[in-house]
């Protein structure tokens, strides 16, 4: 019969010593066990605490005049900023991914041209240039997971900048608000009409995120001589300006000055540029003049089309954190950023060149707008003919401002995309080394249900989530 | 539980063929095996001994009762000097299963000989488990017992079905469940005149009603795509899992209802309903999908509160005074 301890040695049997040989716990006071294995020992939990400790609650006692100096992390933090900063880049290469070749590259017929629907396209670096520029990539959208900057060409695509592209070849005023639901590609749809405004000469300003304008973030100062009393944003209007300046370089640089700009901080002559019009000041408080010059400049006959968007409609839509001089809140439409654009899309600004006016709604960051809504719901049934919903009769804080901001705009609804053009980007992905499945059939069918029926934020989130950086 | 009957005749006596009608419970059963048919328990089994004596000593009482009246010296003669239980086992502490067990035991004596059918052969046949036996009859039968019983009795069950003798049928009914659930049928659940099947799941407290259909994989959760009713994609991979599995993705729609619970619950309460109306147009898949984990319902539930405990089972902090 097998005896429970080792029958060489003296030591009493005890349960103790079957589990820990102490021999080998070199802590303990030895005792005369033998070790035959040591996978007891290495099982034994550390009963450390029932000997060589003192009390049982000595952990949970106050212990003063201890405090430990030196530890934990010594690096010098990051500075202002610098994690915001980290947070918002836009990464638009990777030299890890693998590089994706015999896509075209995007011309402007591609994008509306309806055999091109769903291919993947590729950017030219200039038009890379000019989108970084105007601030058309997002740090929402995944450009830091692929070698270069690539775009899916979606029947939405098509059908939104074939429509518009016409209308401004005929010196029509397009004015738009892009609606969706959260990640279908709002956003995206706006890049690529930016992309089609670069490429069809058109003189591109964007306001890449409105709530930057509204929630009192930058600098703001009365404009002189307004009633009602309008604000500036000096500095984002001189940034903006130098970005308008250097997108559109090429066109700005043949256009040349035609109205007398007296009134101007700073001397114009009337041969130069626009280029060197929008690049005629670095000072902030000479910025909105100036801005304010070189629209008046754009919206001359026989000067090229003009396009302006915006992200984050309904930021815009609201009262802003601004304060006037008397500390009333500002209504944002007295910005005078704000007051330009909204101008432009509510119709009041005419534009003799055909200009195209384009807000994108946001989902994931917006505000609950009761008057946008309806107003948007107002021009989508007028859009389709169907009757027009009343407004709510028990709500009394509907805005005119923003119902006037949003007379007669077209609501273009982006909706989720088919199993083709998810096949197509799928293959992308997998031909990038992002997505490491075979891609099939069923493998796209299953991750095009996973995303809503085909939610093209969703399908990246449930396809590349794992490896996102 | 006792029931008596007067009489001076030794237990053995009672069980002699010949007098098996003074017996009151024998009288009952055509048979001469002691075999006591179940009603009797109920009828029988008094304290009282009254009743079984006046239905048994009729003829001889009223003698005994003039012969008294007539005069004291009379010698009254009685049948039986002392009360003797109906049961033979009476005095064993376990008279109804005892019982049952011998004529188990006789029945399997007497029809040994009789043709059987294989036992995969024979109509299942929910027996009671020696702890429902003991529930039912209130009884501790041992189990080396019981067993033994039963053996017996499922030898006897396998007596072929047109040959089976009534008294056999009758002696396996206390070792039988009321209900055959063995017998049971499935409801078909029936595909509708569009084409949708509709199947119910819960998982927690949250309970999902589904309708698939054939189409091309669309998803709508509340009337809401996929990825807006489950914000987290594990619960949208949770909740067309039994299809995934199945790879039927692509080929139904499923319109469904949630309602309840939280997401987690909702996606698994959906996985079970989907599978289940899955079920309705390929019963085939109905084996893969409970291999998936889809077809069983997690019977799991928040556990209830408990006073004296802060939660369901954590106690208040210790605390010193």
């Amino acid at each position: 019969m097998a005896t429970a301890n080792c029958w060489r040695c003296l030591g009493r049997p005890s349960t103790q010593r079957l589990l820990a040989p102490s021999s080998l716990t070199t802590f303990k006071a030895p005792t005369s066990v033998a070790a035959f294995t040591t996978s007891a020992t290495l099982l034994a939990k550390d009963d450390s605490s029932f000997s060589m400790k003192g009390h049982v609650r000595t952990g949970k006692r106050l212990v003063l005049g201890k405090k430990k100096k030196g530890r934990g992390d010594r690096s010098k933090p990051p500075g202002p900023g610098e994690r915001k900063a980290f947070r918002k880049r836009i990464q638009l290469s990777n030299d890890n991914a693998l590089k994706v070749s015999g896509l075209p590259e995007l011309e402007a017929q591609k994008l509306v041209d309806p055999a091109a629907v769903g291919q993947i396209v590729s950017l030219p670096t200039d038009l890379v240039d000019q989108l970084r520029t105007v601030e058309a990539f997002k740090p929402t959208q995944n450009w830091g997971l692929f070698r270069s900057p690539h775009m899916l060409v979606r029947k939405d695509t098509v059908d939104f900048l074939g429509d518009l592209t016409k209308r401004v070849g005929n010196k029509e005023t397009v004015r738009t608000v892009i609606e969706g639901e959260r990640s279908v590609g709002k956003s995206m749809l706006g890049l690529q009409t930016m992309a089609a405004g670069f490429m069809n000469k058109m003189v591109v300003i964007n306001i890449p995120e409105a709530q930057d304008l509204v929630e009192a973030r930058t600098d703001y100062s009365p404009i002189p001589r307004t009633t009602p009393e309008q604000f500036s944003h000096p500095s984002y209007i001189l940034k903006l300006m130098q970005a308008i300046r250097s997108a559109n370089e090429e066109i700005l640089s043949k256009e040349i000055v035609k109205l007398e700009h007296i009134h101007l901080p700073v001397s114009v002559s009337r041969n130069s540029s626009l280029a060197s019009l929008a690049n005629a000041t670095k000072e902030p408080e000479f910025a909105w003049p100036i801005f304010n010059a070189l629209w008046q400049e754009l919206l001359q006959p026989g000067r090229p089309p003009i396009m302006f968007t915006l992200d984050g409609l309904s930021h815009i839509m609201r009262i802003s954190d601004y304060r006037s001089p008397s500390f009333n809140l500002i209504h944002s439409h007295d910005l005078a950023l704000i007051r330009l654009f909204v101008e432009a899309l509510g119709g009041k600004t005419h534009f003799p060149n055909g200009a195209a006016i384009v807000g994108v709604t946001t989902k994931g960051n917006s505000l609950k707008v009761k008057s946008m809504d309806k107003a948007l719901e107002q021009a989508a049934a007028d859009q389709a003919g169907l009757p027009i919903p009343e407004r709510d009769a028990f709500y009394s804080k509907y805005d005119e401002r923003v119902f006037e901001a949003l007379k007669g705009v077209k609501v273009f609804d982006v909706k989720s995309i088919s199993k083709l053009e998810a096949r197509s980007l799928m293959e992308y992905w997998a031909a990038s080394g992002v997505l490491r499945m075979r891609v099939d059939e069923k493998t796209v069918s299953e991750k095009w249900t996973l995303a809503g029926n085909g939610v093209l934020g969703e399908l990246e989130r449930a396809s590349l989530y794992v490896s996102r950086l | 539980m006792s029931s008596l009957r007067t009489g001076s005749r030794c237990l053995r006596d009672i069980r002699q063929p010949g007098k098996a009608a003074t017996v009151p419970w024998q009288s009952t059963s055509k048979a001469s095996l002691a075999y006591r048919p179940k009603q009797p328990f109920n009828v029988t089994r008094f304290i009282a001994t009254t009743a079984p004596r006046s239905a048994e000593t009729t003829e001889i009482i009223p003698s005994d009762l003039e012969s008294a009246d007539q005069g004291q010296s009379a010698v009254v003669r009685v049948p039986y000097a002392r009360a003797v239980p109906v049961s033979p086992s009476y005095f064993s502490r376990k008279p109804i299963f005892n019982d049952a067990f011998v004529v188990v035991q006789d029945l399997a004596r007497k029809y040994a000989r009789l043709p059987i059918i294989p036992k995969d052969k024979v109509t299942p046949t929910a027996w009671r488990t020696k702890e429902q036996y003991r529930l039912a009859v209130g009884e501790h039968a041992k189990g080396r017992d019981y067993a033994t019983c039963m053996k017996l009795a499922k030898r006897l069950n396998q007596i072929h079905p047109d040959l089976m003798p009534e008294e056999v049928k009758a002696g396996l009914l206390p070792f039988k469940r009321e209900v055959n659930y063995y017998l049971n049928q499935p409801k078909i659940q029936p595909i509708d005149q569009y084409g949708r099947s509709h199947g119910v799941g819960k998982r927690k407290s949250s309970v999902a009603r589904a309708w698939v259909v054939e189409g091309t994989g669309e998803v709508l959760v509340n009337g809401k795509p996929l990825s807006e009713a489950f914000g987290r994609v594990h619960d949208r991979e949770s909740a067309v899992w039994g299809m995934k599995l199945t790879e039927r993705l692509d080929k139904y729609n499923v319109w469904a209802m949630v309602s309840g619970g939280g997401t987690t619950g909702q996606a698994e309460a959906l996985a079970l309903a989907i599978a289940k109306a899955l079920c309705v147009h390929e019963p085939a898949l109905k084996n893969p999908l409970r291999r998936a984990g889809c077809i069983t319902r997690d019977p799991r539930k928040v556990e209830r509160k408990k006073h004296g405990h802060v939660k369901a089972r954590k106690m208040p902090t210790w605390v010193k005074r």
